[in-house]
């Protein structure tokens, strides 16, 4: 099954042309690597995927197991099964980590028209999943990613990626920002979460997160499209020989 | 429009009073309504009144009849039962120590005869409102507690108001002698046609009082509050004030520092929607050195609201080592709500720390984005939002039984303004 087809997407944001001519597909359990130099579109994607506002789709097409997700808000298509990994996790006084867990997990489940799961149902899943990504009690009690050091943002992402159990998870420069061990566990627990129901797609600049988690085909993003694609020695060419040198004139 | 609203008509019931006051009694009042006559109703050419124009308000008809709601309630406290300004003595459980103010002003020789309508005299010397609920107050109470005294409960005092057509003007001191403590939750619910409620507040040396005050007015209420308070060394007094604003709805606390380290927190929240106004206005005055004060108020407005706050601190040149804090910040859900914010600092002492800020603006797209992704849909998102912004507010109340009361009333408030708060209506 493919589990994401993007057709010549074009998205401009305030007016401004950032993709032009988008296509990339990614099988359902594959890891799909999005490489790309700075202002190539990398983010644009990774938002324009979730739904946020502001980024205008305005020709092409993003089917999401064979549906057109084009005009969803974010929350229906975090419902079936978009998730994405955000490169600076927003920080929320006020609402607990816990609190905002269950408000997500219920929501998404009544989206679904699934039964929410009770109070007790929750807290087991939420300890187990805390537990393999060393997420600390305190960390869940305090408020969202306040006060978080940069792990510890990343790792309430991937803790929030394991209770959502999304079917596509892209991984916005999840690596920015972590020192080697912090992206050692990160990179865990995004590998634990590999099944052939569940593909990623990790957006990123450097090739360093992908000696992690290693993709089945990494492209490459430049000017707004894709120009190159390859198996993960794409990676490590880019990383040995540069941006300019691997793409040449194609940017 | 409607009829000019003038002294002499608000100060008409005065005659009518009860002749039975001590003498004391009848020369403050006597000097409260010369105040008054002096000072005027207050509208916005009086500077310390521009965002609250009360002879305007008054000229409309007083408005609707109140919704009913749920009351709120605290459980294993004293209360005193208020309606429509009048102490129900038979439906209050009223704490020892507490006296009801006609008794006060009957009384030739009350020990309070000094007290009462002298708490902070300066604020109450070029006050308007002041000066009109001195001369017409009737009703209230005086708490007074001993050196070392606590309070075995909190005390509520409950006010409802159901629309009466006449004037109200309620008067409240609260005296606690050194190092004796207690807790008043204060609460107005309904429809005031015009009331005035006054607080004065003594606060002996080391003395604790925590005070909060819970404003759900109808849309068509007016009502002019005002807390006076006197803080003397080592002394806490603590206030929260929620409010939820009304046709014309303004608290001002007036509290000064008298001695050595006395602090003063007064946090707030203001919830306001519609047509309705709100007015915190606070004046805290550091007379004292190695005194600290702190203010932090939340508002949240939709509709086409009109919010102030106007804090003053003012540093006399003996108050070296004053701390001061001060900020506001406001929620804007809809591009018709109105806030002004005036900081206003008067330093006369040269070491001191006095910091101020606000901030007004909408709601976060990065975190509502943030919880949508989440697959929370947009309307419980906002709704999120919102209640996490008032919840830092709260979290200032430190008493956790008046901060569930308090919460209690954010949330209900949410409840009852769902499409204000999920489509910035």
């Amino acid at each position: 099954m493919t589990m994401l087809e993007i057709e010549d997407l074009h998205v401009t944001v305030a007016d401004k042309p950032i993709l032009k001519g988008l296509n990339l597909t990614v099988p359902a359990g594959e890891v799909h690597a999005i490489m790309g130099p700075n202002g190539a579109g990398k983010s644009t994607t990774s938002y324009t995927l979730a739904g946020r506002e502001g980024y205008e789709v305005t020709s092409g097409a993003i089917r999401f197991k064979g549906e057109d997700i084009v005009d969803l808000p974010p929350e229906e298509r975090a419902a079936k099964g978009m998730f994405l990994a955000f490169q600076s996790p927003i920080e929320i006084p006020g609402v607990t980590n816990m609190n905002f867990l269950k408000a997500a997990v219920s929501s998404q489940a009544r989206l679904r028209g699934e039964k929410e799961p009770g109070p007790a149902e929750f807290l087991k899943m939420v300890r187990a999943a805390a537990k393999t990504l060393n997420v600390s009690e305190d960390m869940l009690k305090r408020p969202l990613n306040v006060g978080f050091s940069g792990g510890e943002k990343k790792r309430n992402e991937v803790l929030q990626m394991t209770l959502l159990k999304p079917y596509l998870a892209v991984l916005d420069e999840t690596d920015s920002g972590l020192d080697i061990d912090a992206l050692k566990l990160v990179a865990q627990g995004v590998n634990a979460l590999r099944s052939p129901e569940r593909s990623f797609l990790v957006i990123t600049h450097y090739q360093r997160l992908l000696d992690y988690i290693e993709p089945d085909v990494v492209h490459i993003l430049a000017g707004g499209r894709i120009v190159k694609s390859g198996d993960k020695t794409l990676a490590r060419a880019l990383e040995d020989h540069g941006y300019d040198a691997v793409i040449g004139k194609a940017a | 429009m409607g009829e000019m609203v003038t002294t002499d008509r608000l100060l008409s019931g005065a005659s009518a009073l009860r002749g039975d006051a001590a003498p004391w009694a009848g020369s403050l009042r006597d000097g409260g309504r010369e105040r008054f006559t002096q000072l005027g109703v207050p509208d916005r050419r009086k500077e310390a009144w521009k965002y609250s124009d009360l002879a305007r308000a008054l000229a409309h008809k007083a408005g609707a009849a109140p919704s009913p709601r749920a009351p709120l309630v605290l459980e294993d406290a004293f209360v005193a039962v208020f309606k429509d300004g009048v102490l129900d003595v038979a439906g209050s459980i009223l704490p020892p120590g507490l006296m009801p103010l006609g008794m006060v002003l009957a009384d030739p020789g009350s020990p309070f005869a000094g007290v009462l309508g002298s708490v902070n005299a300066a604020e109450q010397a070029a006050h308007p409102i002041v000066g009109l609920n001195t001369a017409l107050m009737e009703e209230g109470f005086v708490l007074s507690l001993a050196a070392g005294d606590k309070l075995s409960a909190p005390l509520h005092v409950r006010f409802t108001w159901t629309g009466a057509a006449s004037d109200r003007h309620v008067r409240l001191l609260v005296d606690l002698g050194e190092g004796a403590q207690a807790t008043v939750l204060e609460t107005h619910d309904g429809a005031p046609a015009f009331s005035t409620v006054v607080n004065e507040v003594r606060l002996a040396s080391n003395a604790r009082l925590t005070h909060v005050r819970i404003d759900r007015l109808s849309a068509g209420a007016r009502q002019s509050a005002v807390t006076l308070g006197e803080v003397a060394g080592g002394a806490e007094y603590r206030a929260f004030c929620l409010s939820e604003g009304a046709a014309f709805c303004r608290h001002e606390a007036l509290v000064a520092l008298t001695g050595e380290s006395a602090n003063v927190e007064i946090d707030g929240a203001f919830l306001v929607s519609g047509d309705n106004h709100c007015d915190n206005t606070t004046v805290i005055s550091h007379i004292s050195p190695n005194t600290t004060s702190r203010q932090a108020f939340r508002g949240v407005l939709s509709g086409r609201s009109h919010s102030a706050y106007q804090g003053c601190v003012k540093v006399a040149e003996d108050a070296q080592k004053t701390d001061a804090y001060q900020m506001s910040r406001a929620l804007l859900l809809s591009r018709e709500a109105r806030i002004a914010t005036k900081p206003e600092l008067e330093i006369f002492a040269d070491d001191v720390k006095c910091s101020h800020g606000a901030t007004a603006g909408e709601m976060d797209a990065d975190a509502l984005f943030f919880l949508r992704s989440r697959g929370i849909i947009e309307e419980e998102a906002r709704a999120m939002l919102v209640e996490a912004f008032l919840e830092e507010a709260l979290d200032t109340i430190a008493a956790p039984t008046l901060r569930d009361v308090a919460a209690s009333a954010v949330r209900d408030w949410l409840a009852n303004h769902t499409a204000e708060v999920s489509h910035g209506g």
